[in-house]
Parts: C-alpha cells; structure tokens; sequence
C-alpha cells in the first residue's frame, strides 16, 4: 500500500448521528465536518430516520458504520444482509462502509454484542476469506474496526494489532482504530496500549473512533456515555503522529447530551493534532472513575445499542 | 483440554454461558454449554484467560451482565408503556422470558419486539373463574400490541411522497359509478381493534405524564403516518368495519352495504354520517386512489 487511508479523504472531525440530534441539525445545520450511521438503523427504514438521513446526506458526507455483519461468526454470511448494506452505501453515497472484527451470534442467533474471535490462524483465514467476499459484494474496501474486548482467549496465538495487520495485509481492508477501544482493551487484558498504537499498520487505517468508558476499577466498559479521558487523547496524539492525519469520530450513544456538547468534544482533537503538545505517557495508573462522572450509570452497558423511538402524536 | 476448541465450538458453548438467564456460572454448566464444551469452573482457563484482576468466570460475566441488560433497554426503548404499566420488576421477567423463547434471529434490533405481543398473549395467567371480561393480561396484551404497531408504521411503508386523494377527487364521481370504485389506502394505514382504550394510556406515558390505567372498554382505532409521525384516530364500530373492507380491496356499494345492518343499531343517518366519514377519512390522508373495479363481465383479462 502506497497510498494514506486506502486512498480515501481526510474527512476531519465527525460525529455519530443519533436520532436525538436529528431536528437540532435540520434546524441549525451545525458545521460538523462529517456524520457516521448506524447502518442497521437505515437499511430497512422507509420513515423518518431515512428521511432525515437522505436531508442529511445532501449535505454532509457520510461513513456508514455496522454492527451485525458478524465477519468473524462460523454461521455463514446473511446475503439478504449485504444486499440491503450495498443499497444503503450507494443510495446515501457513503465515504466507506465499516464494521467490527468480531461475531455477533452463532446458530442463527443475534445477541447484538461485539464478541471477541480467537486471535488464531484458522480465524485469520476465516475472517480473510469472508473479507474478501464482502468486499466483492460491496465493490469496495470494508474498513474493520477493533472492538472493546472483556476476555481473551487461551488458544490465541498472536496479539490482535498483528491479526489486523495480517488481514489488512492479505484482504487490502482497511483499519477503523478505535482509541478508546485499544486503551480498554489493553487495561483489560494487561497490554501495553502504545505498543499497539505504533504496531498497526498505519497507512491502513482509514477512520479513527474516540469515545468515552467507564472503570469499573479491575476493568474498563466501553460505555459511550460521556467525554474522552486524557490517557485516550494522549494515544490519539501518539498515533496522529504515525498517520497523515485520519478522519475521526466521536461516539455518544448513552446518556447522550444536546449536540453542540457532543461536538465540542470532538474538536479537542485539533488541541492534539495542531499544536502537537508533548503527549503524556499513558498511564494506567492514577485513573479511577473514567470522566469524574459523579452518578454511576444505571446499567453499566458496553457498546449500547443505538435505537430510533417511534415518534406518535 | 487438549486441544483448540475450533471456532463454531468456541462460539457456541460462549454464546450458551453469555446468555444464561441465572448468569455466567449457570450458564457454564447449562447442557448446551457442556454439550459444547466440557469445562468447569476450575478448568475455564483452559479456554478464557484471567487477567491480573479478574478471574476467567468475572470476565466472561461482563458479556452475561450485558446480554439480557442490552436487549431489555431496546424492548424498554420500543414498550415505555407496557413498562410503566408493570414496572421495571416485571417488565424484566417479561422481557427475559421473551428473549429466552424468541431470542433475536434478525440484523436489526427492528425486529426484536416483534413477537413480544403474542409472547404476552400466549403466556397469560388464566382468567379469574368463568369470567371471559377483559382483565389485566388483555390490558397489557393491548398496551404491547399498540405499541408494536407504532414502530411498525413509524418505520414502515408511508405515503409522504405520494399524493393522497382529496375529497374534490372523490366526490367528482357520479353516484351512479361510486358503488363499482375501489379505493385504494394509503401504505401507512393500520387499523387495531382493542379491549381497552390503551391510545391514551400510551400517550400519557410518552408525554411524561401519569394516567391510571383505563378500564375495559371496546376502542377502534385508525392509525397511519402523516410527515413521518405515526398518528392515531378512534372510529365507532361501524367506521371500523367499513374501513376494514375497504383495506381488503371491497368495493365501495359491497363494502356499505355491509355495514348497513350493524348501522342500523348505531348510526342514525347512515347516508348522513358516511359523507362526513369520508371528508374527514381523506382529510386525514387515508386513501391514495380510487379506480372502478375491473367489470364482472370482462374481467377475463389477465
Ligand atoms: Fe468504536
């Protein structure tokens, strides 16, 4: 690969579209660089979230962004499935079309987590030749992002940075890097974060994701459910300097505030790409509850499921 | 163990501990997880790591925990009145029952409360003696299957982009032609017979209001989309049986004459009350054409 990003556009500074923001962006149209779907909360939609989607789309790029694709699952592929993705990507003209490197259910089933995959070579081959037929599907590049994960497994054979370096190698994907997933990762299985920041293969990584987590003290839970921490700033400054500069997101999908805040929170990414500060040493240590939240969520959910309410009369 | 597990293995006894109800040690013994994989507590790390500060069991809750959390906030999302009706206690043991019997086959969490209405029906406790009035369960069989339609028509086919017949067009044709025309509905429109007012009960939760629950009382409703918002409109019982003929595809003549001996009872001019049901039915959005049936006599064409 010669070309940065799989050759696609720097898009800049994004945020994930949620139907709570919906009437705050028709009305005010805020000057966020770009938006990322849920594509599941699109593909099948003839009301209102894929009517105000198509405004949307008319005005802002679009990434769509996937959660059921299920790449690594031993079921077989859902055609039904990348069919309506494929019309979805043409039909809002997205940038790119991204999921996650993991499987969802098994036996038919959906339990619409991001379960983990061995990090084996049986998998590597699986997961590469089911890239390979998405991406046929698609006619373009799938982009797989790294998930937060809560276990690893005793039969893995390699750490994950080199598994998605090895499919990106054999497949030509592209990389989704998810910051705040490496750093919850990495405190979970006891992984040194920057280590896997400089491992990956740079000019694979097409999108970076930033979100916030919540520490549970032995653990950290990809929550989306509030601002990102200083140690996932300092990663994303140390792999600004690896990249040419990448298109990054924000996700908030739990106790989601009015939009201008969320969006505020992306653009701290300029302090760590324009200035370019000394980053801080990630450290572990020191940090207790993720953002000095004061009331604990509820449940504490990982990656929460993003959902589009009826709205009635 | 000696060996790897290969991948549809791992990936089955996982899903068998991770969706356990009674949580991730019931689910490391449950038949489906052993008949997978046969590990035990003490041999766990043979297949899931520990880390430094947490035990292979304490990690794999964390995808337990979540699993039923995850699905019941969604169900939560779609049925915010069912949930106010029997609060969150019981709103749980209805939401893991279900997902236990109809556990999510679909891409899209659209789909997961599809069943929830007849999961209810189904499960009920028994009516109290002989009594065959509507109680509780009927309550929140109606609340659930009302609230199912909403999403359904939220997200379903709509007619924003379609022009709706107006009442000029409808009344532009000769009243010797209008027994023989079929009209055609609008995509969007739903219509739900219920025991119990639940429109209103629903409403009030959505509003953030609160309501007691409505007693039993026979309710027609009439819903559809208009701009993207599901709307809902109570109809008598004649109304209802028309409209319902009408969706069926009747023609206009057949489908009035129909309802002309339930009228007889409830209407006082039917003749009256069908021009007013029409101007508001098309003012409303109902119908998006009206075309003459295909003719008795040649309707040998294909
Ligand atoms: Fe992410």
């Amino acid at each position: 690969m010669s070309s940065p990003r799989l050759g696609h556009p720097h898009l800049g500074l994004g945020v994930g579209l949620r139907s709570r923001h919906y009437a705050h962006i028709l009305r005010e149209e805020p000057a966020v660089d770009w938006f990322e779907i849920i594509s599941e909360n699109y593909m099948d939609s003839q009301g209102r979230p894929r009517y105000v989607l198509d405004q949307i789309a008319e005005r802002y790029p679009i990434v769509m962004h996937g959660v059921s694709l299920s790449i690594g699952s031993a079921d077989s592929l859902n055609w039904d499935y990348l069919d309506r993705l494929k019309k979805l990507a043409v039909g809002v003209n997205a940038r790119w079309v991204s999921d996650h490197l993991c499987w969802t259910g098994i036996a038919g089933k959906n339990t619409h987590d991001l379960l983990p995959v061995p990090l084996t070579e049986e998998t590597l081959s699986h997961v590469a030749d089911r890239v390979r037929i998405v991406q046929d599907i698609l006619e373009r590049p799938l982009v797989l992002e790294n998930p937060s994960s809560y276990v690893t497994f005793a039969c893995s054979t390699m750490p994950e940075w080199e598994f998605l370096s090895r499919l990106c190698e054999q497949t030509d994907c592209g990389l989704l890097l998810d910051v705040n997933n490496v750093y919850v990762s990495a405190y979970n299985h006891d992984f040194d974060p920057e280590e896997y920041i400089d491992s990956v293969p740079h000019d694979r990584i097409v999108q970076v994701h930033l979100a916030g987590h919540t520490n549970m003290g032995t653990h950290c839970i990809d929550t989306h459910d509030g601002r990102v921490i200083d140690p996932v700033w300092a990663l994303y400054q140390r792999l600004h300097q690896h990249t040419s500069g990448v298109s990054t997101l924000l996700e908030w999908d739990a106790n989601i505030p009015e939009f201008p805040i969320v969006h505020a929170e992306v653009l701290k990414a300029k302090q760590y790409t324009e200035a370019l500060p000394t980053a801080s040493k990630t450290s572990f240590a020191g940090e207790s509850d993720a953002s000095g939240r004061e009331e604990a969520a509820q449940t504490v959910l990982p990656h929460p499921a993003v959902m589009v309410a009826a709205e009635v009369e | 163990m000696a060996d790897s597990p290969n991948m549809k293995t791992l990936q089955s006894w996982m899903h068998a501990v991770i969706s356990h109800p009674d949580g991730v040690a019931a689910g490391l013994g449950s038949d489906s997880a052993q008949s997978s994989l046969s590990v035990d507590s003490n041999q766990l790390e043979s297949v899931v790591c520990r880390s430094q500060a947490c035990t292979s069991l304490e990690r794999l809750a964390v995808y337990n925990n979540a699993y039923f959390a995850r699905l019941m906030d969604c169900l939560e999302v779609e049925f915010p009145a069912l949930r106010q009706a029997v609060g969150e206690e019981a709103f749980g043991a209805f939401a893991i029952g279900y997902l236990q019997s109809y556990p999510s086959q679909s891409y899209t969490l659209n789909d997961l409360g599809r069943r929830f209405p007849d999961y209810l029906a189904k499960t009920r406790p028994p009516r109290d003696g002989d009594s065959s009035l509507p109680d509780w369960a009927d309550f929140l069989t109606d609340l659930t299957r009302l609230e199912r339609l909403y999403s359904e028509v939220f997200d379903g086919p709509g007619e924003e982009r379609i022009p709706k017949l107006s009442h000029a067009e409808l009344s532009a044709i000769s009243p010797e032609a209008w027994p023989d025309h079929v009209l055609e509905t609008a995509p969007s429109l739903r219509l739900i017979e219920l025991q119990f007012p639940v429109h209103e009960y629903i409403s009030a939760v959505r509003k953030g209001e609160s309501l007691a629950p409505p007693g039993a009382s026979s309710t027609w409703l009439v819903v559809n989309r208009r701009e993207y918002v599901v709307r809902r409109r109570t109809v008598g019982r004649v109304q209802f049986e028309l409209l319902r003929r009408l969706v069926d595809g009747e023609m206009l003549g057949d489908a009035i004459m129909a309802v002309v001996p339930l009228a007889e009872s409830e209407v006082e001019d039917l003749a009256q009350e069908l021009e007013r049901w029409f101007a508001v039915w098309t003012r409303e959005g109902f119908f998006i054409g009206i075309r003459p049936a295909p003719s008795k006599s040649f309707s040998s064409e294909a």
